[in-house]
């Protein structure tokens, strides 16, 4: 369809701030999600790429042509707004049809479209519905519909899903996707669910203060944080942060000092400078057997999730998530009233942090 | 609840229903008064007229609303607010301050002879048909621009946004988009300007030179001169047209429902507009500035300047302090009594309006609307006939004067109390039963303190509404009874021009105060009482 490149795209704010300088690039045909705490910047950016936004700085390629100046419409995008933004006073079929009907289509051509995109999203008894007789999972359908109806190169969705419960998102969530995957539609999505978009993205970009902090595909994202706020942002991040002591050369690793307790871990750097590491919470193993060696840490709560219990630890005021599906363990913790449990990490699940 | 209920069963029901019956039966026949071509001119008049100063409002309003909606100035707010004050200003000061700015030796008069060199007048617009449109123009050109406005902020600005990526030009947008959305209030203010130009007498009384009139003018007249028959047939009529205005009303009221939920509406600041729209824009507002602002500016120049002897003089507040004090004092103590009972009443009205059960809601709510509808001429002489002539009062038929004055400020201070009451949190209330409060406990600690602000600003509503009525008062009124808006009827009429001026420009002081007030009170949401 199309491949979308953000150069140095800035919004300056009249109080000073500023979102960017924003540099990305959404390969053709792939869905990419703009991931990010409230005030971050997704929406900001997700509205430059479609051109609300005047007085915008860089600039922004559309397969290597620059769009800005170039009015919204004439853009070829299109966008489901976080309201849904459905035309009140027209039926389901007439807010479809709005897009094809501004374009001047035959009205045979306008039908036949609106028809295959019925039933595409499975609204087709829906057509001669008004907008308030609707319901939300509904509504959302509908604006996908007519966002697609013109067969724009590129889709654009910000927060779509946001007004909606738990179950309906899951189950749009996977009908975006399939719809996006069969129309092979460049798409970027704006959410501030990691589940969200973990669960429809080929990538992720994550976004913090205005800048593009990391992207990769969920997996690289998951597995290896680029920067702390990565990691504690996607909670797959124990973080521990502390001073180099010692470095062994030939096992290749550092002696860090953390709240008074050495941890040896692979590596490098130099002596008395800093360093950050993180440790998933399924690479964090716990015991309720404590030697003078072990690490211990206090027992703060045990939550049960599908399939394994979250133990959270209290390390010197440093919070440490450990999942572990050892049951016999988690009675033990319950019933002794257990207030000190030791912990190490597994092999080769250390990941060092930037900054 | 039943009591005010039954007070306004008493006070407007039964006189207007006993006054109108008696009249059609013993009268002259319906018939009779609809063929006569006297009775048919005035009510074609009053329709055109009506439909003529609609589409004035309209016209003169749209640009304003989309101006008001669009534009980001400093003191918009203010703006806003100012919109409110042409409400509360009673229709007879309109008059004076129309005279000022568009009658002769009036401030455009004044220029024009000046520049011509003439010793007379040469341009005079408030008088006949000009002025009765001009002055209901004035009336209702704020009434288009709030509620078109509220309706315009209303607009989800992603629905405005999901139409240009879909690649709707701004014609179209404003053709498929906003139009359709802002035609309800549209529609619905238009029917109100409409209902309130078809009732209106002050300036009709004023300006139609007895030629033209509407039907309430006709109404007094045939009053004046005992044709009930007249009389009631004319209410008929009256009746059916503003019952069937009101039922349009209430139902284009609930069409919108669409509200914007995460963003407002986009505004522009005025450098950011073409300098042929800066133009357009200049010239619009110098018009709502000539139009509106004017005829209210324009009162302190007709307090003092003579048009008769072309001087410049105190003498109208002189004679109105010697001799015209009783009006003010009548005006305040009618108004102030009259406020009182519009509250006490309004409080349970309102208390009923949001009742639970499906007819005691329905039936406070025609009750409170009733007044707004029915001719207060009408109510006006039936309380007379029906309520004074029996008691005894009619030799100083003053206490007929505080209720005509309540029935008229009651629907302004139940609808006030109604929205503060409708804004409470239940959750606030839920709580104070958890506590353990009782009803009354509640009522007292509670509900009273969370709702006083609204109670006020109903109470200021009401008294702005009886210190300047008319129409009710002139028909009851001996001349000892004479309240400010009144006399000032009565002293444009004998041509005292700088008395009425006066006259006006104190009530102008009252409206302005108690518009202030409310202000302040309500920090800027006394539109909502509309």
């Amino acid at each position: 369809m199309v491949e979308v490149e953000l150069q140095g795209l800035i919004r300056k704010f009249d109080d000073g701030t500023r979102i960017g300088p924003i540099n990305l690039l959404v390969r053709d045909g792939e869905l990419l999600t703009l991931l990010g705490p409230s005030g971050s910047g997704k929406t900001t950016t997700l509205r430059m790429v479609a051109g609300f936004i005047e007085n915008v700085d860089g600039s922004l390629l559309f397969d290597g042509k620059n769009m800005i100046g170039i009015e919204p419409r004439e853009r070829k995008i299109g966008m489901v707004f976080q309201s849904v933004a459905l035309f009140p006073n027209m039926t389901v079929f007439e807010n479809i049809s709005f897009g094809p009907d501004m374009a001047g289509w035959s009205r045979e051509d306008t039908i036949c479209r609106v028809e295959e995109l019925a039933d595409l999203l499975g609204i087709r008894n829906l057509l001669l519905r008004k907008i308030s007789e609707v319901s939300g999972g509904e509504a959302q359908r509908v604006a996908l519909a007519r966002a697609l109806a013109t067969n724009p190169s590129l889709l654009l969705l910000d927060e779509p899903l946001s007004a909606l419960d738990l179950q309906l998102r899951e189950r749009l969530q996977m009908e975006i996707r399939r719809i996006q995957k069969k129309l092979k539609i460049t798409t970027i999505y704006v959410t501030h669910s990691q589940d969200e978009a973990f669960a429809i993205s080929d990538r992720v970009a994550i976004l913090s203060d205005g800048l593009v902090i990391q992207v990769g595909t969920p997996e690289e994202l998951y597995d290896s944080p680029a920067s702390e706020f990565v990691a504690r942002f996607l909670g797959s991040g124990n973080v521990f942060s502390g001073r180099i002591v010692d470095i062994d050369d030939v096992e290749e690793t550092v002696s860090i000092l953390v709240s008074d307790t050495l941890f040896v871990i692979p590596g490098s750097g130099e002596i008395d400078s800093n360093l950050t590491f993180s440790v998933k919470p399924e690479d964090v193993i716990i015991s309720d057997s404590i030697s003078e060696t072990s690490t211990t840490a206090t027992l703060a709560s045990i939550t049960p999730q599908v399939g394994s219990f979250k133990v959270t630890l209290d390390f010197y005021g440093i919070p440490i998530i450990s999942l572990t599906y050892d049951e016999a363990l988690v009675k033990r913790l319950r019933s002794n009233g257990t207030k000190s449990v030791s912990f190490s990490f597994k092999e080769d699940s250390i990941i060092i942090l930037r900054d | 609840m039943a009591f005010p209920i039954l007070l306004l069963l008493v006070f407007i029901l039964f006189p207007v229903l006993a006054v109108t019956v008696q009249g059609l039966i013993t009268g002259t026949p319906f018939l009779d008064v609809i063929a006569s071509p006297r009775i048919q001119f005035t009510i074609i008049f009053t329709f055109s007229q009506a439909i003529l100063s609609t589409i004035m409002a309209v016209l003169i309003g749209l640009p304003g609303a989309f101006l008001i909606a669009r534009l980001r100035f400093r003191g918009k707010s203010l703006v806003k607010a100012m919109m409110i004050v042409p409400f509360v200003l009673p229709p007879i000061v309109v008059v004076v301050g129309f005279l000022q700015m568009f009658g002769a030796n009036g401030i455009i008069d004044s220029i024009l002879m000046w520049f011509q060199g003439s010793a007379t007048s040469v341009f005079n617009l408030a008088t006949g048909v000009p002025g009765i449109i001009l002055a209901h123009t004035f009336y209702n050109v704020p009434l288009v621009l709030l509620m078109v406005s509220a309706s315009l902020e209303r607009l989800n600005p992603e629905v405005e946004e999901s139409a240009e990526i879909l690649g709707a030009s701004s014609y179209q947008r404003l053709r498929y988009i906003t139009v359709p959305h802002i035609m309800p209030s549209l529609l619905a203010s238009a029917v109100l300007t409409f209902m309130f130009c078809f009732m209106s007498f002050p300036i009709v009384l004023a300006f139609g030179r007895g030629v033209y009139l509407t039907i309430e003018a006709q109404i007094y007249n045939a009053f004046r001169i005992f044709d009930y028959g007249q009389a009631s047939s004319l209410t008929l009529i009256q009746i059916i047209v503003t019952l069937s205005l009101a039922f349009v009303y209430v139902q284009l009221g609930r069409k919108e429902t669409e509200t914007g939920p995460t963003s407002s509406i986009k505004t522009t600041t005025f450098g950011g507009y073409r300098l042929a729209e800066k133009c357009l824009i200049a010239g619009y507002l110098v018009l709502i500035v000539v139009l509106v602002l004017g005829p209210i500016a324009t009162i302190v120049r007709a307090s003092v300047f003579d048009p008769i002897s072309q001087i410049y003089t105190l003498s109208g507040f002189i004679n109105l302090f010697s001799t015209g004090s009783r009006y003010l004092i009548n005006s305040l103590f009618y108004a102030g009594l009259a406020t009182l009972f519009a509250v006490v009443l309004g409080i349970p009205l309102a208390i009923a309006m949001r009742s639970r059960s499906k007819t005691i809601p329905t039936v406070a709510s025609i009750m409170i609307l009733l007044p707004l509808g029915i001719s207060s001429v009408t109510v006006a002489y039936g309380l007379v006939l029906m309520i004074a002539v029996p008691l005894g009062l009619v030799t100083n038929p003053w206490p007929i004067i505080v209720v005509a004055q309540t029935v008229i400020g009651l629907p302004f201070s139940a609808r006030a109390i109604e929205i503060a009451m409708s804004k409470i949190d239940t959750a606030i209330l839920d709580q104070a039963d958890s506590l353990g409060a009782s009803r009354l406990q509640r009522l007292f600690f509670v509900e009273l303190p969370l709702l006083a602000p609204g109670i006020l600003v109903g109470g200021v509503f009401a008294f702005a509404m009886a210190i300047g009525e008319m129409s009710a008062t002139l028909l009851i009124a001996l001349p000892q009874n004479y309240t400010l808006a009144v006399a000032i009827y009565i002293y444009l009429g004998v041509r005292h021009f700088v008395e009425a001026g006066a006259a006006a420009l104190i009530l102008v002081a009252i409206c302005v105060i108690a518009f202030l007030l409310m202000e302040k009170i309500s920090k800027g949401s006394v539109r909502g009482a509309l």
